[in-house]
């Protein structure tokens, strides 16, 4: 295994060092001959983020008991036939300096560490939980990560400073890329394309430019061009695939077509109905092995997006409906919602004795807690799915009071096995993860 | 009237150009500033062209028929400069996948339309023999796309590549298509690679640099013929030949182009085509308003700077605009065009004029069910005047009060703003100019109530005083850091670069100069691009 010499630039660009230690030995072995990610199933772990704008209301999200068996609150309802796939976590804190409402804290609960921020705008320092975990089990599949997300956006995925993936807005832009005429099942019949070969020399070629453009620019502009030929060479493997057999794997099939269009009704965007095709199509690359990573942006931070039947935006609403802000509170269910399908959409699809579901980690969250008060503690934190039997499911977790946030993103990484000596910088920093999570 | 802003904002970030003490000098076409400093701009920036230079580049190359394929990595801005954006942002996978994706459509249509064939292609092969002619068309239309002449080994590469792929793929034209989907995908095509040359100690961007540089900045598009024949012949170094050539181009129609770019990105109308209302609330929306608000202001400013060489005051004065009849409703006065935009005239004793009138500017700063004094404030805080006001603090109630009987408009029930310690240095920045506008609905309908309540439109703006949106737009137009912000937002957007030390006694230079000569946008283009800090450029930072 080489070293991900992208997560290093990065590392060094931050000023820290992402250090990615030496995986474990089950890391190396399955019955391809390949690196492969495995839970204890065999099946490969995944990944997912799920994102939505402007947080939730504490006092109808934190539950009031804890351990098994706990009872759902207001806002976490739609989750009522999940609840023994996910583990709640409250009590947390995003430590990281509050210095630009909504954008920081995201950066904190996504990345660690803190927003860099100059007169100019703002940027995450270093890549976001879910590159951090492509960086590690996204090397073996057709794509390293997708991303996604049903208001039209800048999404949230980053690889490091001024570095983002944009997320596909479309569900059928999303479904031709991934199911379009490039797609063969397993077993299918196919003939390869000549043209595949020649193209591969192309990118060859312009791998080459880059480098040489790579020598003539400063030490900023190489590590945006190693990112370039990082894209690249993604790009050049996935040629490399389409010319081998698919991986064989029975729960593999096409996912039902998006619509062509999703128009606005009323002025509102359709989000659910979005949503939910994209959450179809990206169970389905999951199921075949297309990617191990996703990201779900459903709505982004301080998103003012009107929702079916809400009287003003949400951003709004959040700092001008009064209390008990009802309007506020059918967003953060409608948010939930789409969360639930997402989840139900992986847990349908049966891989092995197990399904989809509990062979990913998503984790659910926010860019702040209360939107009113763009507060960073009592921090949003939904983890469903046991990364195939690494982490606990069914169970809320309290922490003690405004416990480091961090914790959980180390807990992922060590959940995929990743052997880090922390995660975090500066205030976001922590040495332990949170074991009472971990099994 | 004296000018001065107080101390707006306790939590003080930096009001870039506080201007106290300048006077405005009056427009005198006479008027000389003198020779502009000598400065050394910083380290070369690497710009990657935005979604609108790849659009224009492409077209300009094989002819506007040609289809660019949609979902373009988007742009990133800095400051609201994608101009800037683009020198910072890294080409996700994604993106790379799509510029890739977009060559491959592009050379097919090249190459399938016989027409945009032969002006890619000059030559055909000769009995069987067709490493020849590729070696032609590598040579010729990649010195055309990548802007400047090939090396001889990359020549040789693409034409190895084609000669592959008519080895693979049995057709001569599966060579052609080749050639160029590798010329379009390339880093030589994406961004603009610039190192510069050190004449007499001293560096320089050489004549190929200077005709992508000023190209893009002019007419935000690839280089014409006559520029890459001044390029060849080393002319863009020399101060007479470069100013000939600027002239050249700014009296070209495309010069519109460029500078209907630099309006969009300055103003923010890209983002209009995001433009969401509830119609519930506003009957005057639909989904393409936002489109349309953006082409009525992008066509008065074109007819400002070019109709009329206007001073840049006109920008926020003028009563003339061109709207559709969808705008023409909106602003209450008939319709000049059935269909398209109409030139027409606003009601000279009217409160709506210029751009602070238009629906762009007006909806766009305002929330999908209402106006927002403070969101119209910041944007002319940040946008017009360069001052930065900071982030909201955390852990503040932001709640307003609802509508009661004490306090029923919005500009009552934002007046705990005013009162709140906490939120009060900032807010005083940005809410008074946004009461200003308060005439105006959250779509930019005229309006005399807000919920019932008479609006009083009177306030002051850093102690000039304005009874209503006319006079705050002649305030505008009238403050010192009105004209210091468009040179300060011009610089850096055909810089690539935010102003950075170094810079500054250029900076006041063409302040002095850009008022001097009655604020007139080309000759601010001009002053630009024949300044230190468009030509000259510092070492490589390793």
């Amino acid at each position: 295994m080489k070293f991900d010499r992208r997560t290093l630039l990065k590392g060094i660009l931050g000023g820290a060092v992402v250090t990615v230690g030496l995986p474990p030995l089950e890391f190396f072995m399955n019955s391809h001959g390949t690196a492969y990610a495995e839970g204890a199933s065999g099946f490969p772990q995944r990944f997912g983020l799920f994102f939505w704008g402007n947080g939730m209301s504490p006092s109808r999200w934190v539950p009031e008991d804890e351990g098994a068996g706990w009872t759902l609150s207001e806002q976490l309802l739609p989750l009522a036939n999940l609840q023994d796939d996910i583990t709640l976590v409250s009590g947390m804190r995003v430590h990281v300096p509050n210095i630009e409402p909504h954008h920081a804290t995201a950066c904190g609960i996504l990345t660690g560490r803190p927003l860099i921020l100059d007169n100019n705008g703002h940027t995450f320092p270093g890549p976001t939980i879910d590159q951090v975990i492509a960086s590690h089990i996204g090397n073996e599949t057709l794509y390293r990560s997708l991303e996604f997300g049903a208001e039209p956006g800048s999404g949230m995925s980053h690889n490091g400073p001024w570095s983002l993936n944009p997320p596909e807005k479309s569900p059928i832009a999303l479904f031709e890329r991934l199911f379009g005429p490039s797609f063969q099942l397993p077993g299918e019949d196919a003939v390869v394309d000549p043209s595949l070969g020649v193209r591969r020399s192309v990118l060859d070629a312009v791998m080459g430019e880059l480098k040489k453009v790579q020598g003539a620019v400063g030490s900023a502009d190489k590590i945006r061009l190693e990112q370039h030929l990082e894209g690249i060479r993604s790009l050049e493997k996935r040629l490399a695939k389409l010319e081998e057999d698919p991986p064989n794997l029975e729960a593999c099939a096409y996912p039902n077509q998006p619509e062509a269009e999703y128009p606005d009704i009323e002025g509102r965007p359709q989000l659910k109905e979005k949503n939910e095709a994209m959450c179809d199509v990206i169970a389905l690359a999951l199921a075949c092995d297309q990617t191990r990573v996703f990201s779900n942006v459903l709505t982004k931070p301080l998103t003012n997006i009107l929702f079916t039947d809400a009287p003003a935006g949400h951003h709004n609403l959040t700092h001008d409906e009064p209390e008990p802000q009802p309007e506020v509170n059918n967003i953060v269910i409608q948010c939930i919602e789409a969360l639930a399908y997402q989840l139900e959409a992986l847990r349908a699809i049966e891989e092995g004795d197990g399904n989809l579901l509990e062979h990913s980690l998503v984790l659910a969250t926010s860019d702040v807690s209360n939107g009113k008060l763009h507060s960073a503690d009592e921090f949003p934190i939904i983890l469903a799915g046991t990364a195939g039997g690494k982490l606990k499911k069914g169970i809320h977790l309290r922490t003690v009071a405004n416990e480091n946030a961090s914790k959980v993103l180390f807990s992922i990484c060590r959940a995929f096995g990743m052997n880090l000596a922390d995660f975090g910088e500066e205030e976001g920093l922590v040495t332990e993860s949170l074991s009472a999570i971990e099994v | 009237m004296k000018l001065c802003p107080e101390l707006l904002c306790a939590a003080a970030l930096v009001l870039l150009s506080l201007g106290c003490d300048k006077s405005i000098v009056p427009s005198d076409d006479a008027f000389v500033a003198g020779p502009a400093p000598e400065i050394t701009a910083p380290a070369p920036v690497l710009a990657k062209l935005t979604q609108e230079q790849y659009r224009n580049t492409i077209a300009e190359l094989f002819g506007a028929t040609v289809v660019v394929p949609g979902g373009l990595e988007p742009d990133t801005e800095s400051d609201g400069l994608y101009a800037v954006g683009s020198t910072l942002a890294s080409v996700s996978p994604l993106g790379a996948e799509r510029y890739s994706d977009a060559a491959y459509s592009i050379a097919q249509q090249v190459v399938a339309d016989p027409e945009l064939r032969s002006k890619v292609t000059t030559c055909e092969p000769k009995d069987g023999e067709i490493s020849g002619c590729l070696e032609e068309v590598a040579s010729k239309t990649g010195a055309t796309i990548w802007r400047r002449p090939l090396e001889a080994d990359e020549v040789a590469s693409l034409a190895a590549l084609g000669a592959d792929a008519v080895k693979a793929l049995g057709e001569f034209d599966d060579g052609l298509e080749t050639i160029l989907a590798a010329l379009l995908q390339s880093p030589n095509f994406l961004y603009r690679v610039t190192q510069g040359e050190v004449v007499d100690g001293a560096r320089r961007y050489t004549s190929w640099e200077v005709a992508s540089k000023l190209s893009y900045f002019l007419w935000n598009t690839m280089p014409d013929a006559e520029l890459f024949a001044a390029a060849g012949a080393n002319e863009l170094v020399e101060d007479e030949e470069l100013a000939a050539q600027v002239d050249r181009m700014l009296a070209d129609p495309k010069a519109r182009q460029g500078v209907r770019n630099f309006f969009a990105e300055w103003l923010d109308l890209f983002k209009l085509d995001d433009l969401k209302k509830d119609p519930n609330i506003f009957k005057h929306y639909a989904p393409e308003l936002g489109a349309m608000a953006r082409e009525e202001t992008l066509r008065v400013a074109e007819h400002l700077v070019f109709d009329q060489d206007a001073d840049m005051r006109d920008f926020m004065t003028t009563r003339t605009t061109f709207a559709s009849r969808r705008l023409a409703a909106i602003y209450n006065v008939p319709a000049t065009a059935t269909e398209g935009f109409g030139e027409l005239n606003l009601p000279g004793d009217g409160p709506r004029l210029g751009f602070l009138g238009h629906v762009s500017f007006l909806a766009a700063n305002a929330h999908a069910v209402s106006s927002s004094p403070t969101q119209r404030g910041l944007f002319i805080r940040e946008k017009l005047l360069c001052h930065g006001v900071p982030a909201p603090p955390a852990n503040v109630n932001t709640a307003i009060p609802e509508p009661s009987d004490q306090s029923k408009s919005l500009k009552e029930r934002l007046m705990v703003h005013m009162e709140d310690p906490s939120c009060s240095p900032c807010h005083a920045m940005m809410d008074p100019l946004g009461f200003g506008l308060e005439n105006f609905d959250g779509v930019g309908r005229y309006r005399i109530l807000d919920n019932g309540v008479p609006i009083d439109p009177s306030g002051d703006i850093d102690g000039a005083e304005f009874g209503g949106p006319a006079e705050l737009a002649e305030d505008i137009a009238n403050h010192p850091d009105y004209a210091a912000c468009i040179v300060r937002k011009l610089y850096s957007y055909g810089n690539g670069h935010h102003v950075e030390k170094g810079e500054g006694e250029l900076i006041d230079w063409l302040i002095a100069s850009f008022e001097g000569r009655g604020r007139r946008l080309l000759g601010l283009f001009r002053d630009i691009a024949l300044s230190d800090g468009f030509r000259t450029l510092g070492e490589v930072q390793e």
